[in-house]
């Protein structure tokens, strides 16, 4: 008998199909990778699983029982993390398991066995509110609570995304021992190292599942979606001015005695693609702020587009575009109205703003969607419009804050496409990530570690120097130097 | 000014597309001007009342009659005893006894001051004190109908109303000046709070503090739409009350107006101060709607200013809507110039400017 069965489930909500004819089957003891961009009916294929939502047509069973007659017996038995943080951000870590053991009539006392592993880890902060916690703590914290109670089957949707490639690889490592004592594990993710560590993956898209099998098969399978080819990124030597359009000496930002970021020192070069990585809580966010007037440093400075960071954070502001983590446009404008408000903002003449929407929509294939709210389109088509906006007023730097979460790699491929465009513009792009991949895209990247950055230098230099093969074991290799939680 | 008139567009295309805000600008006047008059009605009406003739004379027949005649009683009977008269209070059959003793008329004839006694439920105690007034005074017009002297009257008729200004008492007259306050505390207080913090929370803001808009711009394209619905309400719970009551300000609209204005000034600054300090929308709600109570009770909006104890009397001085209510209550009822209701014009002037400075202080581009 397989752990999960799902057979012929079809899902709508109004006019929207989200799950058409989709049959699943997962074997004891088997990690199922279930990937597939925003949209494509992950998450409702999760509700529908853990007994939350009823499917429109078609049966499911996880354990032998069914998810609608028999929702208490498959609730005892399943762990599920959803894809938002699941916990209490006001209470303590210690807290926050507790609860979870007893709305499962367990003890953490009975269950610590099972949660050793991952638990042991951020035992030492237990008095700390999870609220207060990195990013990588809160998703190993959430994954504890989601197995508190000893569960068979274990959902996970998108227990990474948003988290660094570090604390992402130690979930995984968690994962794998469960494997071993027959849970099973449905676990969705956008990282593409992720989805080799599974056993099978099923690749879902616009609500129906086009191909299952082993991750190689999947992945080449698909190619055209997971594995784009890489881009070419000719290097015009003619356009990288020798002068420097970001230029910071000794940066400190500290909140009280917590030095987010630590007396930090570089310069970007004009026309650059500059990647600014770092794990969570190691000051990026900080120090991006500080660079785009967000907020004063507390002592330092440098200088962006030729203005002070510390006392002309409004020119500054005139000269750079931003394009934040979270999505920074406004939901209920339709695209037309996002832009011509933006360019507003900028003091744009609306003749020329006219015209000039009128040319961005068409390269962007966007021009039957002029109309159309924001809030309806694809998360990929956002986050391009988005970037769009933030140059649509031609500054010198445009700051990206994790601009690509969530997307599949052909459409994070679009999307670097949009950023070389811009770069060959002579724009200079300042931009965060996850993906290393995409670190691999930029000019010159540094890594943070604890607020200081650790290293600094185009990605091919940086392997050499450290002499790692590539950017990730190079990133993981500088992040685990950290001391600081 | 460029910059405020996209924003100024982009608020109006905002309101235009929430799903429920049209609708509240049109439900809102309706309900405050439709149905708040008859509920925030304080006059006593129906007070039951049983009477205890002992005297059976044509004395104290015409004052049964005169009882039984009144609008402001349901007149239950005459019953044989006070003690029959009292179990009709204990089950909540009636609110107030009158008791004619023996002898009623025939005291009255000699010249002596004849007495009857009025009992009062207490237990509602506005019911009582009113119902025993109203008998009070039935009985003195009775004897005075009946041709007492002067001096007994005197002492029978201890107070005589005029009422100036509102000569029929009527509530609706009193409340509607006063329910507009609570109009403009939603519309220009309560609705452009929530639009910031509602900014916060879907993190636009931060994308709009990256660009070179002054706090100014952002601050006024805020309140302006709100400003505007506002004063667009007030006009329409002004019409409709001339449409329903026919009641209409005795002094000038403009000062309506005037004051209006100032109260919106004063709740804008406080929406946006509240909405600076609190994060989440849930914040935001609790402590708007912790002012805005205080303010209502406080306000003398429904029990009057000077029937409170001192220190609660002397808060209200701390409460701007209290102004506001002062100085429209004296526009439409009494006619009010300018100069009668400078002294609160100048309070509200004051408070509407301390909470502006603070709300544009307390706007932060950068942390």
């Amino acid at each position: 008998m397989n752990a999960i069965e799902v057979s012929d489930v079809s899902k709508s909500y109004g006019s929207v199909l989200a799950l058409d004819r989709v049959s699943l089957s997962v074997e004891r003891g088997e990690m199922m990778g279930l990937i597939g961009p925003d949209g494509s009916g992950k998450t409702t294929l999760f509700r529908i699983l853990t007994t939350l939502l009823l499917p429109d047509s078609g049966t499911a069973t996880v354990e032998g029982f069914d998810t609608v007659s028999q929702l208490s017996r498959i609730r005892r038995r399943v762990g599920y993390m959803p894809g938002s943080f699941s916990l209490y951000q006001d209470l303590t870590v210690e807290e926050n398991l507790k609860f979870f053991a007893t709305l499962f009539h367990t003890t953490v006392a009975e269950g610590y066995d099972n949660i050793r592993a991952i638990y042991s880890q951020i035992e030492p902060f237990r008095h700390r509110r999870a609220g207060a916690l990195s990013g990588g703590m809160k998703q190993k914290l959430a994954l504890s609570c989601a197995l508190v109670h000893r569960p068979t089957v274990l959902f996970l949707d998108e227990p990474t995304t948003g988290v660094d490639p570090v604390s992402r690889r130690e979930l995984f490592d968690m994962l794998m021992p469960l494997r071993e004592q027959g849970v099973t594990i449905l676990v969705s993710t956008p990282y593409l190292e992720e989805v080799r560590r599974c056993d099978r993956v099923a690749f879902l898209s616009r609500g129906s599942i086009l191909g299952t099998g082993t991750p190689d098969y999947i992945l080449s399978r698909f190619a055209s979606v997971f594995c784009p080819e890489p881009l070419s990124h000719d290097e015009d030597e003619a356009l990288r001015k020798a002068d420097n359009v970001i230029e910071v000496s000794h940066l400190v930002k500290a909140f009280g005695t917590f030095h987010a970021v630590d007396d930090i020192s570089f310069s970007v070069h004009r026309g650059e693609i500059f990647g600014f990585l770092g794990a969570n809580g190691a000051g990026k966010t900080t120090a991006m702020r500080c660079l785009t007037g967000l907020s004063s440093p507390t002592s330092g400075n440098g200088r962006v587009a030729g203005f002070d960071i510390c006392t002309q954070s409004e020119q500054i502001k005139r000269h750079i575009g931003y394009m934040s983590q979270r999505f920074s446009l406004y939901q209920d404008l339709t695209v037309r109205e996002n832009i011509r408000l933006f360019a507003g903002i900028y003091g744009m003449r609306g003749k020329v703003v006219g015209e000039k929407t009128d040319r961005l929509l068409e390269s962007l294939q966007f021009t039957s969607h002029a109309d159309t709210l924001v809030s309806s389109l694809p998360l990929g088509w956002k986050q391009k419009l988005a970037f769009s906006v933030s140059i649509f007023h031609e500054p010198e730097v445009v700051f990206l804050d994790e601009p690509t979460g969530g997307v599949d790699p052909a459409t994070r491929r679009q999307f670097w496409q949009l950023i070389y465009d811009a770069s060959s513009r002579g724009i200079t792009v300042f931009v965060t990530t996850h993906y290393m991949d995409e670190a691999d895209y930029c000019d010159r990247v540094s890594i943070m570690v604890d607020g200081k950055i650790s290293a600094l230098g185009s990605p091919e230099e940086l392997k050499r120097r450290f002499q790692q093969p590539d950017m990730d074991s190079l990133f993981t290799y500088l992040a685990r130097q950290a001391v600081r939680t | 000014m460029g910059t405020l008139r996209h924003l100024l567009v982009k608020e109006v295309l905002q309101i235009r597309r929430n799903s429920f805000l049209p609708r509240l600008i049109l439900a809102f006047p309706v309900m405050i001007m439709c149905v708040m008059p008859w509920v925030m009605d304080m006059e006593v009406d129906n007070v039951n009342i049983v009477v205890v003739d002992n005297d059976h004379s044509q004395l104290s027949r015409r004052l049964v009659e005169r009882v039984a005649s009144n609008p402001h009683f349901r007149f239950r009977g005459v019953l044989p005893g006070y003690a029959d008269a009292l179990s009709y209070v204990e089950r909540d059959k009636a609110d107030v006894i009158l008791e004619i003793p023996l002898h009623y008329e025939k005291d009255f004839s000699l010249g002596k001051v004849p007495r009857v006694l009025v009992a009062a439920n207490a237990v509602n105690g506005t019911k009582g004190s009113l119902g025993s007034s109203y008998a009070s005074q039935i009985v003195s017009q009775n004897l005075v109908s009946a041709g007492h002297s002067p001096v007994a009257a005197a002492q029978g008729v201890t107070l005589s109303t005029l009422n100036l200004f509102n000569p029929h008492l009527s509530y609706k007259r009193f409340m509607i000046p006063a329910l507009m306050s609570i109009l403009i505390m939603m519309m220009c207080g309560f609705l452009p709070a929530l639009n910031i913090v509602g900014e916060k929370e879907a993190g636009t803001i931060e994308q709009v503090n990256v660009t070179p808009v002054s706090k100014f711009a952002f601050i006024f394209a805020k309140l302006i739409p709100y400003w505007c619905i506002g004063l667009f309400v007030l006009t329409v719970c002004l019409l409709l009350s001339w449409l329903i009551y026919g009641i209409m300000p005795s002094g000038s609209v403009w000062l309506v107006y005037m004051l209006s204005v100032l109260l919106a000034l004063v709740f804008s600054g406080l929406g946006l101060v509240v909405s600076n300090h609190s994060d989440t929308m849930q914040q935001a709600i609790f402590v708007m709607w912790f002012f805005v109570v205080c303010m209502m009770l406080l306000s003398g909006l429904f029990t009057p200013i000077s029937s409170m104890p001192p220190l609660a009397q002397s808060l209200t001085r701390a409460i701007p809507v209290r102004y506001y209510i002062d100085a429209m209550r004296t526009v439409f009822l009494r006619g009010g110039t300018f100069s009668d209701i400078l002294p609160s014009t100048l309070a509200l002037f004051l408070f509407a400017l301390i909470l502006d400075v603070w709300a544009v202080i307390s706007y932060r581009k950068r942390g």
